[in-house]
Formats: C-alpha cells, structure tokens, sequence
C-alpha cells in the first residue's frame, strides 16, 4: 500500500500542491485526473522522490521516500512525462543500462530485457537508436524502462500521449493487466481513458484534491441527474419561464439560439423524466411553442470531471443565459425586453 | 554504480566523441614534440618529454570542457535526470560513475600518448623514472581538471555554456600563478601567497621534472574531492530549489 500523506510543495511562493492525502492500495488502478497545470506532475515526482516534498510524507509498502529513498525507490516503476531516454543509444542498450541502475542481476538481465520487449512489443526495434524512434515508440520505450525488475508500484505519467489510437488501446490493456500483481497510479487529461482502466480517480486542480472516488460514485453524486435537451420555436423568454417553472426542473444549463427562430435548451432535471418531459410538451405547446426535437441524456464523465474543476464560475439561472444571449443580439435587445414584459 | 560508469564510457567509445578527442589530443602532443625535437640542435636544453608534457597541459585545458560539458548539461536537457534520480541509486554513485568514466577516458589517451616515448626509446634515451612522474601528474591534474568540468556542467542546461565557463574556469586555475606573480598582486605578499597556493602550474612542473612531492598530490586529491562534493551538492540542490 502507498500512503501519500498532507502532501504539500511551493515554488517559492506559489503554492502548486497543497496539502493532499490519498491512499493507493494493492493491485489497483488509480486515476489521477486534472487540467494542465493542476499540480500532476509535481505530485507524481514528489511520490517517486525526484523533488523533495516541502512538507508531508510518503510511505510506499513500508518505505518512507524522503528517509529511505534506495529502498523505497526499488519498489517504483516511473515513466515520466517526457519519456527518458537517452538518443544516442540503441534500445536494447538503453533497457540493459536501466536494468543495471535498478539492480536486476546480471543473470536475469536479458530475460528480464526480452520480457519487457515483448510486452511492450518493440522486439523489432531493439537495435535502432533511439534518437530514430517516432514518438510513439519512444513512449514505449521508456514505458518498457519502467516495468523492467517487476516493481510493485508503477507510477505513469500520461502514459499515452503520442501514441496512435490502436497503440492506446495496446497501452491500456497493459496497464489493465498490470493490475494482477501491482498497483498503478496512472495520471491524464482524458477522461474516457481513465474511466475505461481505473478502479478510483483523484481529481485535482490548481494543487487541490477536488474528489477522491469510484467512478460510478462521482456520476452519481454531482451529475446524477439527467439532462434534457429541447429545440422549440416560438418566443425564447416565455419557452425560457416555463422550462424554469415547470416542477422536476433544476435549473437551465444552456440556451443557444439556432437559425432564426430555433432555440435549444439544455435543462438539469431532478424529477422523473417523463412526467417533466410530458408536462413540458403540454406547456410548451399551450404557449404556440412548437417543440422540434426533445430528448435526455446520462450526464458522462467529461461533466463530472468539468464540474468538479470549475465548480465556482458556474453561470446559474435562466435569466443570466438569456441575458448572455440578448447582449449578444445587440440590436434585438430592445424589442426582447418589450417582448418579455408584455408576456408578464 | 558501475551501470552509470558503464553507459558514460560506452556514450565517449560507442560514438566518434572518444576517438575524435582522442585524435586531437594526439596531434597536439605531436606538434609540441615535433617543435622540441626540430629545435634540439639550435638550443643548448636538451630535450625531454618534461617540457612536452608541460606544454601539452596548456592546450590540454581547451580539451578537458569538451569531454566534460555534456555530462550533466545533456541529461537535464533530454530529462533523463528524472530517470537518475528516481532509480535506486544515490547521487553519490551518479556523481562518481561519471567521474570514473571520464577518468577512464583520460587514461585512454595518455595510453595512447605513450606511442612517443616507447618510439623515442627505441631510438634514443628515456628517463623512465621521471616519465611515470609525468605521467602521473598529468592523470592528477587531468582528474582535477575534469572534476571542475563536470561541475560547471552541473550548473547548466545548455553543454556550449558548460563548456565555455569551464574553459575561463580552468584558465584561471593554471594561469593564477602568473598573476600572482605581477606587480600589483606581488604589493600583497598574503594574497601572493595564497593565490600561488592555488595554482596547478606549479604543481604540475614539480611532477613532471621527475618529483612526487607529498604536498602536490595532496593539493590535486584534495582539489579533487571539493569538486565532486560541491557537484553533489548541486545536484541535489536543484531539486530543492526547481520551480
């Protein structure tokens, strides 16, 4: 088990990673998920003892980073960001040097070597330079480093950036067959990936723990409820004032305009669906409001993860999406405001 | 340790670099030697490989930054530091099996330097006493030399920067006892004092007429030693202070 305890570092007095706690447990997949610049990667090389931590603790199976680094160290596979490789050696020679710095004997080094090819498939370019290697391979190169000894605890960082879509896949499956017999910490910014491989996700941003979950948990807990899309023609404010009213309504996510008289909005509802949807119709219609298309849909992962980062510049209410509109409108926005105290 | 000492002496033998720099150094061993021997007969001083040796120090010092400049510039450059530094082994094994891999470089073109005296005695007289002497001064404070090296590397991501600071670097530890030999300085005897306590010139010229003097090879270890501590230091400060 890896212990990640008030882990906190500054750059000088910029705070990039402030005080998280999170624990990773034997074979399991842990997602670590945020925008650039959220505090990933300082975080990821202060868990491998790369930079020291300006305050807090890390303790892998028992090894504490920062007193026994050598020891702690052994149990780590880390790919990095930038893949480390060196570009004037071949492959097999860079595999066979990192073999050396992790301590492999040197009777297990090539079976070890060869394993790793395989698993990574880049058998067929262990004799090029690296320097000669398209990005993809590189990755995998430097992916091949990382799991070379077996080690415990792999720690990978954007692991599949550069690679080309069947290569992902590749990657991923790796990854979810890792999990038999190690525990991975595996950061990135695309959330189908992470929702495809991990068990749990830590969300971060701007140094932050935003959630720490199951996937399943966080769908349910902050975009549990369903979305309601609607195209009308007719009048936006009255369409607007009567999606707001009508009960198993939360709130008014979205209003664009669409050709001239067309309007989609997209609604949060908190009530059952289909006595909303027809309630809706009814209103809708009783107002001379055509209604084109109507539809609900499962809030994924990408809301979620959008939601736990921005979650103190959300726009909220309908009056504020219809004043974005109208200022948008310029002109227009005479004749609206009439429009709209009229129907009042 | 010994994966590092072995990458670093197949990243100077697996490419060009050793054999280039290799070459050079040999060249310019034989220009000094070829101008010691074509001017035998006009001057009195015989020859001997004392005062090729003592030349050759002077452009050897253009030498030694290009060996050393890419040693810690490349890896901060290519991130491979990360790979370093995360791997079970502690920045001591680093700093050393870098050393002992430009070491091992130095020692192979003294090797092959040796072509000139076993051809000169084959063909005349050798002092062999003193040549080991020479020889062994040339490796300490070669040693020295690229410790300094390997330092200024630390200091930098860009190798052309490394390897231009450690030229001045180098140029002002040779050359510090003919400053302190001028007429300002010779105003302070202190700071005479000190300065030409510094100076590696000095030292070498004692080596290579034939003297292993205690205090030389103290001087040279001891220069040494501070430089690899300081370049452990360094290292391990930059991960400190990144941001």
């Amino acid at each position: 088990m890896i212990k990640i305890e008030n882990l906190t570092k500054f750059y000088g007095n910029n705070r990039a990673v402030n005080n998280i706690s999170f624990t990773i447990n034997d074979n399991e997949i842990l997602g670590f998920l945020g925008p650039n610049g959220a505090g990933k990667s300082t975080t990821m090389n202060m868990i491998t003892g790369y930079l020291p931590m300006s305050a807090g603790k890390v303790t892998i199976y028992g090894y504490d980073i920062s007193k026994d680094p050598v020891k702690a160290k052994s149990c780590i596979g880390y790919l990095p960001e930038i893949p480390p490789v060196y570009p004037d050696m071949r492959v097999c020679e860079y595999l066979s040097f990192c073999a050396g710095l992790k301590g492999i004997p040197l009777a297990e080094r090539s079976k070890e070597i060869e394993r790793v090819q395989e698993l990574l498939k880049i058998t067929e370019v262990r004799k090029k330079l690296i320097k000669n290697l398209s990005k993809g391979y590189k990755q995998r190169v430097g992916f091949a480093q990382a799991l070379l000894g077996n080690p415990k605890f792999l720690i990978l960082d954007e692991p599949t950036v550069g690679l080309d879509p069947n290569q992902v896949m590749e990657v991923r499956k790796i990854i979810t067959d890792l999990r038999k017999d190690h525990s991975v910490i595996f950061s990135s910014h695309i959330l189908s990936e992470v929702s495809a491989v991990c068990d749990r996700v830590v969300i971060i941003n701007k140094g932050d723990i935003k959630a720490i979950d199951t996937i399943d948990n966080l769908e349910r807990s902050l975009g549990g409820n369903l979305i309601l899309h609607i195209k009308v023609k007719g009048d936006r404010t009255v369409a607007s004032n009567i999606i707001e009213l009508t009960e198993g309504v939360k709130e008014i996510k979205s209003i664009e305009p669409e050709g001239s008289d067309f309007f989609s909005f997209t609604v949060e509802l908190d009530g059952d669906e289909e006595t909303v949807r027809s309630a809706l119709m009814k209103d809708l219609l009783n107002n001379n409001i055509s209604i084109s298309e109507i539809f609900t849909e499962k809030p994924d992962l990408e809301e979620v993860f959008v939601k736990m980062i921005n979650q103190d510049t959300r726009k909220t209410g309908a009056k504020d999406l219809l004043k974005e509109i109208i200022e948008a409108d310029g002109g227009d926005a005479e004749n609206e405001e009439s429009g709209k105290e009229e129907n009042e | 340790m010994f994966s590092i000492y072995k990458k670093e002496v197949q990243s100077y033998f697996y490419t060009p670099f050793a054999y280039i720099i290799t070459a050079l150094f040999m060249f310019l061993f034989t220009l000094i030697f070829n101008i010691k021997i074509a001017s035998m007969d006009s001057s009195s001083i015989h020859f001997t490989f004392t005062e090729v040796f003592y030349n050759v120090t002077f452009y050897f010092i253009f030498l030694v930054p290009i060996m050393t400049m890419r040693s810690y510039a490349d890896e901060r450059k290519f991130g491979t530091e990360i790979l370093l530094i995360t791997s079970p082994v502690s920045v001591w094994k680093i700093v050393l099996g870098k050393f002992f891999a430009a070491l091992t470089l130095l020692a192979f073109m003294l090797l092959c330097s040796s072509v000139f005296p076993i051809f000169t005695a084959m063909h005349g007289g050798v002092i062999v006493g003193q040549l080991i002497c020479a020889y062994l001064g040339f490796f300490l404070c070669g040693a020295m030399f690229i410790a300094l090296g390997m330092l200024i590397s630390s200091f930098t991501e860009n190798s052309i920067i490394a390897a231009v600071l450690g030229e001045i670097a180098m140029f002002v530890f040779l050359f510090i006892d003919r400053f302190s030999e001028t007429g300002f300085v010779s105003q302070f005897p202190l700071l005479q004092k000190v300065l030409y306590a510094f100076s590696a010139k000095p030292k070498f010229a004692y080596f290579s007429k034939g003297f292993i003097r205690l205090s030389d090879v103290v001087f040279f270890l001891s220069a040494i030693a501070v430089f690899l501590i300081w370049n452990y230091i360094v290292i391990e400060k930059r991960r400190w202070n990144r941001g």
